[in-house]
């Protein structure tokens, strides 16, 4: 017996062990993103598992040791439990505590998904650099302001907004390149408005998220981050 | 593999070959084990049955079986995602999507929920004092529409043809424009078909612990896992039907030329609120019996009674009531807008909170109490740890922005394994180790038991941890292959090593299940020195139950009954009981179904009607046929 | 009806009520689907389509039968079996002449070329008006199996059972009609 209780207390510490290597997750892509758009994504995903990490610490305390404890071969033969209908204090308490846990983590969620949330009113105005995205099965194409189109290859400029106006051609894709920031529905008879604020330079991969058909796995496309004077010549070639 | 019959030359891939194979050969060996150990008659009996038992034996056989169909599609998905740029077998393109399709659906539809009803349909009754569930003939009913909707279903794999649209069927790639052909007819009849069985069971179920109680079991005295059925009961009652309004939509548009769902006069994201309307209170209808069925267990083997009984149950309540105010989180990338996006992050985050409660309920039950660490305890306590896991990745995902990033990855799928498997699954086990002695008389071993429990809780955690970080270094789901470069090769690898650890555990569990029943021996009423009314029955529970009827006057009576060594008062007042008579129109009708689903599949107008002529004349003939004919119009009465 | 048999009624009472509840959820989402899609941006607005003569007759023969099953219901209760076929024929009738109306409206629209498809509008009133029509027309043969039942050895408290039990369907398709006038027709036809 005493062998299972260690090895149940070795799988509960094996279980933590993860967690904090996530916390510390260097090199895990969406934790690291090269945009401010993907940052504040970042930050709001490590804020939550970390108050989260709270919940699941406080859990596995109270389970090793209750567990541990109140075994039947660690308890006197005469031992007999004594019925508890409850306790309004602690019960209160494990109410408010989450509750002011989750409240902490609704303020910067609430403030930071207004901001982000994609839009589809087309009259929206916003300053930066527009380019088309739209879906097909199982491509994609990219239009730039000055109607300059290419297919699977995006390229844009560097610290700039870059206002993406997506819509699909025939189901429902969706437009995501991890590295930079999350993913927006690509839908068909309507756009959508996205918005991925100064990105880095550098070459990342784009993907479609959203299962559409066959070829969904295939469906990728490359971007590239460039200078904003590369980015004026690459629209001129 | 090209086949040629009659003339026609057809191209048949190799898997389907090799499941017509395998079926025919299992199902020879079967048909020669009954004939052999003259069986036939056991078949018609469980045919024709409407006893709660016995119907809820053929949901938990039936539900397991199309479980090892879908974890044998688990697998598969996983032998191919093993490595980058892998090649195994046929599971590439359509065949990958038809398979990742067939595990969802059946998974969800044909194997967690009927294991649950049969679970209810077995201990509910038994746990308040109901002779029987209140409609017999319904209950046998709502049980074969299940499952000619889970074979309708399944036999499209067979055909080649099995649905690829993920078990969402997300508009408009479900609609004709995409997907012609028989394929996704399959997914929309197999479960609107099983779905009207469930909402019968459900009101069955309802209607049983409202009206069927034993005297003195005030709902307030009530079992938490009949707690947890009555409300998970009321909350199938809108799910699934607004499901089948989806379904009938979807029907519509696929076959008589409506646009409901594509087109430029369509909404796609129609689809998607009805879909997710039903999709996450069916979240709630899988995991609110587990809680159920745990609480229940955590109590036995602590010998204590619950910590806050009352708190349990307004969770399980409020739990249930939140589930229909949170369906917009699976949609926080359409484009709904920030206000609703905002909205539906601040209420998901809130279900965390009566989740919580009875988390730290649980814990304290345990608290003072005396643990016993049987095969049913431990699932529970397995449960504890890998379901807060899953509650917490829950709520990082509520963060709607950072669900911009979660969002359709293995990330999302991490999550929602968690959540089901360590409530739904485990519970499914730890209720079928615990009422195993209820359904058959026999105890399950105890040793293979704790064996199965442990391959399958390192597998389960092997399988789906390292998929968080699978998902977030930016896979997405539903791809069959990835790139070498992507770095999650070996988060990958390690998932699929613990999807076979898990199958190993189900085989283990099988052979727990031969090794009971060719060695095992019967045991008496009450082998777990339970604290439920169920424990006072014989085992297996006689069809002829609480006679003379018990009356009730604390929670867990049967316990203190016990602790203070008098038995349980009873009374010999004569009390309506449901009738239950053997009847095999229940499913005949679940069959008409069948034809007429495969009718209109096919676009033979004839054999659809044809069905629904059988359907109506059943109908017609059971208004002649009412078991209460017998039972009324004698006694004190009449006109 | 004695005190056992008055249990068990009760149970199939209750079982009744919440399958209307299921059914109301189930009519509540067809209702929202046309509201949603009504009026659509192509083929016929429904204001062109409808109109006033046929609603208010079929209205008045559904929205009476309702009546006359009351009156069937009460002659039953007082034991008067002539009263009960009576009530229960004009039902009947009443609702024939519904459904004939119905179908002879349906006709019109199709003749037009104004079917399932032409229009998500159509769509939508197609799947919820014609899912009350079948409702009907169950209710119409549930009556001729009702007079049969009657007419057989049936227990005459298992009758009053399933009299009772068809008297809250009928009442129930009765009340979704009102909702269909409301929400259905009468937008576009004042």
């Amino acid at each position: 017996m005493i062998t299972k209780k260690r090895l149940l207390v070795l799988m509960k510490r094996l279980w933590a062990l993860p967690t904090i290597l996530l916390l510390s997750g260097c090199n895990i892509t969406i934790l690291n993103p090269k945009s401010t758009t993907g940052e504040e994504q970042a930050f709001l995903i490590r804020l939550s598992l970390m108050i989260m990490s709270v919940v699941i610490v406080t859990v596995f305390i109270l389970l090793i040791r209750f567990v541990y404890k109140y075994r039947k071969s660690n308890l006197s033969e005469g031992y007999v439990p004594k019925d508890v209908l409850g306790n309004k204090k602690l019960e209160t308490t494990w109410t408010l505590i989450p509750v002011m846990l989750l409240a902490v983590l609704a303020v910067p969620t609430i403030a930071i998904t207004y901001y982000q949330s994609p839009v589809s009113d087309s009259a929206a105005k916003k300053e930066g650099v527009h380019v088309e995205v739209v879906g097909e099965q199982f491509q994609w194409t990219f239009i730039h302001e000055n109607e300059k189109e290419e297919k699977d290859e995006l390229v844009i400029p560097e610290g700039e907004p870059i206002i993406f106006h997506l819509y699909s051609k025939d189901v429902i894709h969706s437009f995501w390149i991890p590295e930079l920031s999350g993913k927006v529905d690509v839908m068909p008879h309507e756009e959508l408005i996205y918005e991925v604020e100064d990105p880095e330079i550098g070459s990342y991969d784009g993907k479609c998220a959203e299962y559409c058909g066959i070829q969904h796995a295939n469906m990728r496309f490359d971007v590239e981050v460039v200078s904003k004077e590369d980015y004026k010549k690459y629209l001129d070639e | 593999m090209n086949l040629s019959f009659l003339g026609i030359s057809k191209y048949v891939p190799s898997d389907v070959i090799a499941a017509w194979i395998f079926t025919l050969i299992a199902g020879l060996l079967i048909l020669i084990y009954i004939i052999k150990k003259r069986k036939l008659p056991v078949i018609w009996d469980y045919l024709t049955t409407t006893n709660h038992r016995k119907v809820g034996l053929m949901y938990i056989l039936f539900g397991f079986i199309f479980f090892a169909r879908a974890g044998i599609d688990a697998l598969l998905i996983r032998s191919q995602l093993a490595v980058p740029n892998n090649d195994f077998w046929v599971m590439q393109y359509e065949k990958y999507n038809e398979v990742f399709t067939t595990h969802g659906t059946i998974m969800i539809f044909f194997a967690a929920m009927p294991m649950l009803l049969g679970l209810m349909n077995v201990a509910v009754p038994l746990q308040i004092g109901a002779r029987d569930l209140a409609y017999p003939f319904l209950n046998a009913l709502g049980f074969w529409m299940f499952f000619s909707g889970a074979v309708f279903f399944n036999i499209a794999f067979f055909l080649d043809s099995a649905p690829a649209v993920g078990w969402t069927g997300y508009a408009p790639y479900s609609t004709s424009e995409f997907t012609p052909g028989p394929a996704t007819d399959y997914y929309v009849f197999g479960v609107q078909i099983s779905g009207i069985g469930t909402v019968m069971t459900a009101l069955n179920l309802i209607v049983t612990i409202i009206r069927h109680r034993a005297p003195g079991m005030k709902l307030t005295r009530m079992p938490l896992f009949s707690w947890a059925a009555l409300i998970t009961s009321t909350l199938i009652l809108v799910a699934f039907t607004v499901l089948g309004v989806a379904l009938y939509l979807l029907m519509f548009d696929r076959q008589y030329g409506t646009a409901f769902f594509s087109g430029d006069q369509g909404d796609p994201v129609l689809w998607q609120h009805l879909f997710w309307i039903f999709g996450h209170p069916e979240v709630y209808i899988l995991a609110l019996p587990a809680f159920g069925i745990f609480s229940d267990i955590i109590t036995t083997f602590s010998e204590k009674r619950i910590f806050g009984y009352p708190a349990m149950v307004v969770s399980l309540a409020l739990i249930g009531f939140l589930g229909y105010m949170v369906w917009a989180h699976h949609m926080f990338t359409v484009g709904l807008g920030p206000i609703a996006n905002t909205f539906f992050a601040v209420t998901t985050m809130a279900i965390a909170i009566p989740t919580g409660i009875k988390i730290f309920n649980w814990l304290f039950t345990m608290r003072g109490g005396r643990l016993s660490f049987t095969t049913p305890m431990l699932f529970a306590l397995g449960f504890i740890p890998s379901f807060v896991m899953g509650g917490v990745t829950g709520v990082m995902l509520s963060v709607s922005a950072a669900n911009f990033q979660f969002h359709d990855t293995h990330f999302v799928v991490a999550h929602f394994h968690y959540v089901i498997i360590s409530s739904t699954i485990l519970g499914i086990f730890a209720g079928i180790y615990y009422w195993y002695p209820k359904i058959t008389g026999y105890m399950l071993n105890e040793k293979l038991g704790k064996l199965h429990f442990w391959l399958f809780l390192i597998g389960f955690h092997m399988t789906f941890l390292p998929m968080h970080i699978t998902g977030m270094q930016g896979m997405p789901r539903r791809i069959f292959t990835f790139r070498i470069e992507d770095g999650v090769n070996a988060t990958n690898m390690i998932s699929t090593i613990g999807a076979f650890l898990m199958g190993i555990a189900i085989m283990v569990f099988l052979w727990n299940l031969v090794k009971t029943h060719t060695t095992g021996h019967k045991v008496n009423a009450d082998p777990w020195n339970g604290r439920t009314l169920e424990w006072t029955v014989a085992s297996p529970s006689p069809e002829e139950t609480f006679n003379p009827m018990p009356v009730i006057t604390e929670s867990d009576a049967f316990w203190y009954a016990k602790k203070s060594g008098k038995p349980l008062k009873t009374t010999n007042e004569l009390i309506a009981s449901p009738i239950a008579k053997p009847s095999i129109l229940p499913a005949l009708m679940a069959f008409s179904l069948f034809i007429v689903a495969t009718g209109i599949t096919y676009t033979w107008n004839w054999l659809a009607i044809g069905g629904g002529v059988m359907f109506f004349t059943i109908i017609i003939i059971r208004t002649f046929v009412d078991e209460r004919a017998e039972v009324y119009g004698k006694g004190e009465n009449d006109e | 009806m004695n005190s056992y048999e008055a249990e068990l009624f009760k149970d199939k009472k209750l079982g009744f009520f919440i399958f209307l509840a299921v059914e109301a959820v189930m009519f509540a989402t067809l209702f929202a689907n046309y509201f949603i899609f009504t009026p659509a941006d192509r083929g016929p607005h429904p204001s062109e389509l409808f109109e006033v003569k046929t609603v208010v007759l079929t209205s008045f023969f559904l929205l009476s039968s309702s009546g006359t099953l009351l009156y069937a219901e009460k002659a039953l209760e007082a034991k008067k079996s002539m009263g009960m076929l009576i009530g229960l024929s004009v039902t009947f009738l009443f609702a024939l002449v519904f459904l004939g109306l119905e179908i002879n409206e349906f006709y019109e629209y199709v003749s037009q070329g104004y079917g399932l498809s032409a229009s998500v509008f159509l769509g939508a009133f197609y799947v919820l008006v014609g899912l009350h029509a079948a409702h009907v027309t169950f209710g119409a043969v549930w009556m001729i199996l009702l007079f049969i039942h009657y007419k057989s050895s049936m227990p005459k408290s298992l009758f009053f059972e399933k009299f009772k039990i068809f008297s809250y369907y009928w009442h129930f398709v009765d009340f979704i009609w009102v909702f269909i006038i409301i929400i259905v027709y009468l937008p576009y036809l004042i």
